[in-house]
């Protein structure tokens, strides 16, 4: 990589989409240095491949791409001791919009469920929750649309199935 | 749980997972500034490293080619068939290794992270598997390291030694290192030997590389 400082529109654009690193550091790292160490690799590496960026498609779509491609590389790195417990869920997860007790309950159950997908549905749980179309998720994962809405529709019931045996 | 309760539900996990704290995260993301040291800091990256790494083993490849190619001219005259074949196959199956290695370095630098997720993550574990095929060029060359110091005077002047230890040894080498080449394959990586033989780090982390190379299949596949 070159000395040369990163274009201004480059750091404007990754810092108006921050969402999506935030979001997929939250996903694949159990703990706050992870996750910084996760920022700091996705950075590098978006500020490394922007020559790859071709102006014809989304730039969310091409940073959801160096994103995921890097937090699945270093998910796999450091997969021990990456499953968070419901304990320090609470204690790493405390926001500024405290819910209801059950949806808190029910979004840490969801958050253990997600965070216990593999590394490829994680991606593909990503993108869904950030209303991509199929087609968008498609091209950012590399498989076809029928088997996104397959996927999808797949983890959506095995989710509806752990909460119903949950509440019986 | 119906459509609509999980999806409030998956709303309100994603605006929550969007919103929660990240210690130093927003501040470091939005902190350019940050942007030189951290060039610096990653030029130490582990893709770097491994690089390097490469790097290293192809010098130091070559310097034993060359020191074996030296020895091999100067010696065509004075030295026997055996050294001179052995010396020859360990210059060969080295160079094949330097050029392997050659090829990763290539692979490593066409690793693009904007590819789509899974042509991209196929690279990388197919990249982490091709160690395999160094494992099985280096285990190949291992019985010429018991012939190069043979001669026809030690066949001729002590048969007894050499029929029963020498060449036992060499042979018991060269079926081995043959076993190994032909066995030593993605396949087998789940037998008990191999991973008895290949129990470290890198194994490890080749066997996770496959596990996940399997999991790409199965996840490309439409069911």
């Amino acid at each position: 990589m070159s000395n040369k400082k990163p274009p201004k529109e480059l750091l404007q654009k990754i810092s108006d989409n921050k969402g999506i690193i935030f979001k997929i550091c939250n996903t694949y790292c159990s703990n706050k240095s992870d996750r910084e160490d996760l920022a700091q690799e996705i950075m590098y590496q978006l500020l490394k491949s922007y020559h790859s960026f071709n102006a014809e498609y989304k730039f969310s779509t091409w940073m959801y791409r160096v994103s995921l491609n890097v937090a699945i590389s270093f998910y796999r790195k450091n997969k021990t001791g990456s499953i968070i417990s419901l304990s320090e869920k609470q204690e790493d997860w405390e926001d500024t919009h405290p819910h209801s007790s059950e949806l808190e309950n029910n979004i840490t159950v969801l958050k253990q469920f997600i965070n216990e997908l593999k590394e490829l549905d994680k991606a593909l749980m990503i993108l869904y929750l950030e209303s991509k179309s199929y087609k968008e998720i498609a091209k950012i994962i590399g498989i076809t649309e029928t088997n996104v809405a397959t996927k999808i529709s797949r983890i959506k019931e095995t989710l509806k199935l752990k909460f119903s045996n949950l509440n019986q | 749980m119906n459509d609509t309760q999980l999806k409030n539900l998956l709303e309100s996990y994603n605006h929550k997972i969007e919103e929660a704290k990240v210690l130093n995260l927003q501040s470091w993301v939005l902190n350019f500034r940050c942007f030189e040291s951290l060039q610096k800091q990653k030029a130490k990256s582990k893709l770097k490293s491994l690089i390097n790494f490469k790097i290293f083993a192809i010098v130091l490849g070559i310097v034993w080619v060359l020191f074996l190619g030296f020895l091999f001219f100067h010696s065509l005259e004075m030295s026997t068939i055996f050294f001179l074949v052995s010396c020859g196959s360990i210059i060969i199956f080295t160079s094949i290794a330097i050029i392997v290695y050659l090829y990763h370095i290539v692979l490593i630098g066409k690793i693009n992270n904007s590819e789509n997720i899974v042509k991209a993550q196929e690279t990388i574990a197919t990249l982490q598997l091709s160690t395999i095929n160094i494992t099985k060029i280096l285990f190949l060359q291992s019985p010429f390291y018991c012939t190069f110091w043979w001669s026809t005077q030690m066949i001729t002047g002590s048969p007894l030694s050499f029929w029963l230890v020498s060449f036992p040894i060499a042979l018991l080498f060269a079926l081995a290192s043959i076993w190994l080449y032909i066995n030593i394959s993605l396949k087998n990586v789940n037998k008990k030997w191999f991973k008895i033989l290949f129990n470290s780090p890198e194994w490890t982390s080749l066997l996770k590389a496959h596990h996940f190379l399997e999991e790409i299949n199965a996840f490309k596949k439409e069911i």
